[in-house]
């Protein structure tokens, strides 16, 4: 009965349901979509972090990994050091530089990253084999496709120029031995990899042997902040920052899209609540006589209420699935515009699909639909049957 | 004070001469990092670069000479190239572009949900005259007349309330300059009313509150004055 009764309420305007429908649709889908904003690059994030099982990053004192052109010296030896703790399993070091290669129309400038083969973390393989010996190099698509090369592949490549005998600095013969997916570089960010040896060699610091950064897996339920914290008391020279620190690292550099994504998701509920509370409103207004009438015999003003709480309900339940496609979808377009933001990592999706995303935005979808409800019905509701009657009958 | 290129090292004693106080530049909104200006020959001494640099400023004597001056850095050089001050402007400014892509999404979104929100308070506005209409089409006053009537309703509100829109939108950039200013500790200005943007708010509203009128209008007049009297 009660269910009837709304549904013939609802359809009784049509063109009025129809657009409130999808004016809460539009209201749910960008609700959504910015409730995946604020938890997705989170997530995202945090996942990439911990995806090559590494739970501390060691970068020179100050600075964040890769953040600026600084190395540790002599980061052998405090590789060498941590490997002999006995809660760390494996110590990645990784050298940062640029390789230069000549091609038949000038050079092609590439990030490069000196690695050790047997324990790197910062790209997948996905064609040919890794690092075996000392003169050999793994490069991504973008770098293959703007050197017209392929795995098997010879170049000579320099860590620099030198102007005045105008020649490449520290050139090598590199042999192209694999086909590698970096997973902290962007999507067509052009990289490579050699070994860390011939890297600075290359770059004519071999007697220094600098680490831009370590990556350190402790041993399974090793407590993480501790190890931290002795490390860093152990190698003034280094700041040491575990996964909970780098994302809070995020957090602060993104926080301007986290914000937005509150601003706009409360904006998207109070759209979608006063388009409720508007209708509901006008919807109870018209029909002040019928539920005079229907409190006159003697149906409970709960029941009323109840009927229509179940209309505006039913308008929510109906805009849902409609908002979910909405927000999927331009989550989808809004996050391929995001993934051109000059220097992110390929792998990081800024609108991040997550059950409990959904579920989030359903439930204060659904809390707002029913508040914007109770009022107006409690009201009408309320009035008193008699005068509204006569009211109602003299017009 | 004493500075070095790596900790723990003695360095070089510096005396802070001034304070700098952060550019109006938004690639260094989002990072936190101290900053420092010493004399090049002393920042070089300290980092063992020799007499290497990262990069020259050239001016030039007309900005006619620009091209030319570039032109000739560029096929003398050998491991370095020139550059126009404009063009890095824009390569820097790409993470902006991103940004500004993503806002003119969202504020398409925006616009989307305004028109439905928009139709649909129209729509009631005008029904809740239903009577009023069957009244005056029953006395004989013809249908393009009540629609131009409600029309021109329509026109008022959405005039009134592209008045109030813009003082808000002003009154909303300014609190958002004065919020992410002051978290950022920078002077740059992150929203700005310009003409441009009130002119297209101010016209998107006109003609969304205009369509939305007419439409409800039309859907009235085209019912039975019974009918909307409810018999």
């Amino acid at each position: 009965m009660l269910l009837t009764l709304a549904a013939a309420s609802l359809l009784r305007h049509r063109a009025r349901t129809l657009l409130a429908i999808l004016g809460v649709a539009v209201s749910a889908g960008m609700l959504l979509d910015m409730v995946m904003l604020s938890s997705g690059m989170r997530e995202s994030f945090r996942s990439l972090l911990v995806s090559q099982g590494f739970q501390l990053r060691i970068s020179p004192k100050g600075t964040l990994p890769f953040d600026t052109e600084a190395t540790i010296r002599d980061g052998d030896s405090i590789v060498t050091l941590l490997r002999g703790m006995t809660d760390v399993m494996a110590v990645s070091p990784v050298l940062g530089g640029q390789l230069h290669i000549p091609v038949a129309n000038g050079a092609v400038a590439t990030s490069a990253l000196g690695i050790i083969p047997s324990v790197e973390g910062d790209y997948e393989l996905v064609g040919g084999r890794q690092l075996a010996r000392a003169n050999e190099m793994v490069a991504n698509d973008a770098l293959l496709r703007a050197l017209g090369r392929a795995v098997g592949d010879t170049v000579h490549a320099g860590s620099g120029y030198d102007s005045q005998l105008r020649s490449l600095a520290g050139e090598r013969v590199l042999h192209i031995v694999g086909r590698a997916r970096f997973v902290y570089m962007a999507s067509e960010q052009k990289g490579a990899a050699v070994p860390i040896t011939t890297l600075r060699d290359m770059q004519g610091r071999g007697d220094d042997k600098p680490v831009s950064l370590m990556m350190v897996r402790l041993a399974p339920d090793q407590d993480v902040e501790a190890a931290r914290a002795r490390i860093e008391r152990l190698f003034p020279r280094v700041t040491v920052i575990s996964t909970a620190e780098a994302l809070q690292q995020v957090d602060e550099r993104l926080s301007y899209f986290r914000q937005l994504a509150v601003i706009l998701g409360a904006v998207s509920l109070v759209v979608g609540f006063l388009l409720v509370t508007t209708l509901v409103t006008v919807s109870v207004n018209e029909r002040i006589g019928e539920i005079a009438v229907m409190r006159a015999i003697g149906v409970h003003r709960w029941r009323v209420v109840a009927q229509i709480v179940t209309e505006a309900g039913a308008m929510m339940l109906a805009a849902t699935p409609l908002g979910l496609a909405l927000g999927l979808i331009t989550a989808r377009y809004l996050n391929s515009i995001l993934a051109r933001f000059p220097g992110v990592p390929e792998r990081i999706d800024f609108f991040l699909f997550q059950p409990r995303s959904a579920w989030t935005a359903l439930a204060l979808l659904a809390v707002s639909g029913v508040l914007a409800a109770v009022y107006p019905s409690w009201r009408s509701a309320s009035l008193p049957i008699a005068t509204t009657l006569r009211q109602e009958a003299v017009g | 004070m004493s500075v070095s290129a790596t900790p723990g090292d003695a360095g070089q004693a510096v005396v802070i001469g001034a304070i700098l106080r952060r550019g109006a530049d938004p690639a260094e909104i989002a990072r936190g990092e101290y900053r420092i200006r010493l004399h090049l020959t002393q920042l070089q001494s300290l980092l063992g670069y020799g007499d290497r640099v990262d990069r020259f400023a050239v001016a030039t004597t007309s900005t006619q000479a620009i091209g030319d001056a570039q032109a000739r850095i560029n096929a003398a050089a050998f491991g370095f190239r020139a550059h126009r001050s404009r063009d890095i402007a824009v390569e820097t400014s790409a993470t902006f572009a991103v940004v500004s892509r993503f806002h003119r999404a969202i504020g398409v979104i925006t616009i989307v949900a305004s028109a439905i929100f928009l139709l649909c308070i129209m729509l009631l506005k005008v029904d809740e005259r239903r009577r009023d209409v069957a009244a005056l089409r029953l006395m004989g006053i013809s249908g393009g007349t009540i629609v131009k009537g409600v029309v021109l309703e329509a026109t008022a509100i959405a005039v009134l309330g592209s008045v109030v829109g813009v003082a808000f939108g002003a009154l909303t950039s300014w609190i958002v300059n004065l919020h992410y200013q002051s978290v950022y500790r920078s002077p740059v200005r992150f929203s700005i009313v310009t003409g441009d943007v009130v002119l297209l708010a101010v016209s998107l509203s006109l003609t969304l509150g205009v369509i939305a009128g007419w439409l409800a209008a039309r859907r009235l007049v085209r019912t039975p004055a019974l009918a909307l009297f409810g018999r």
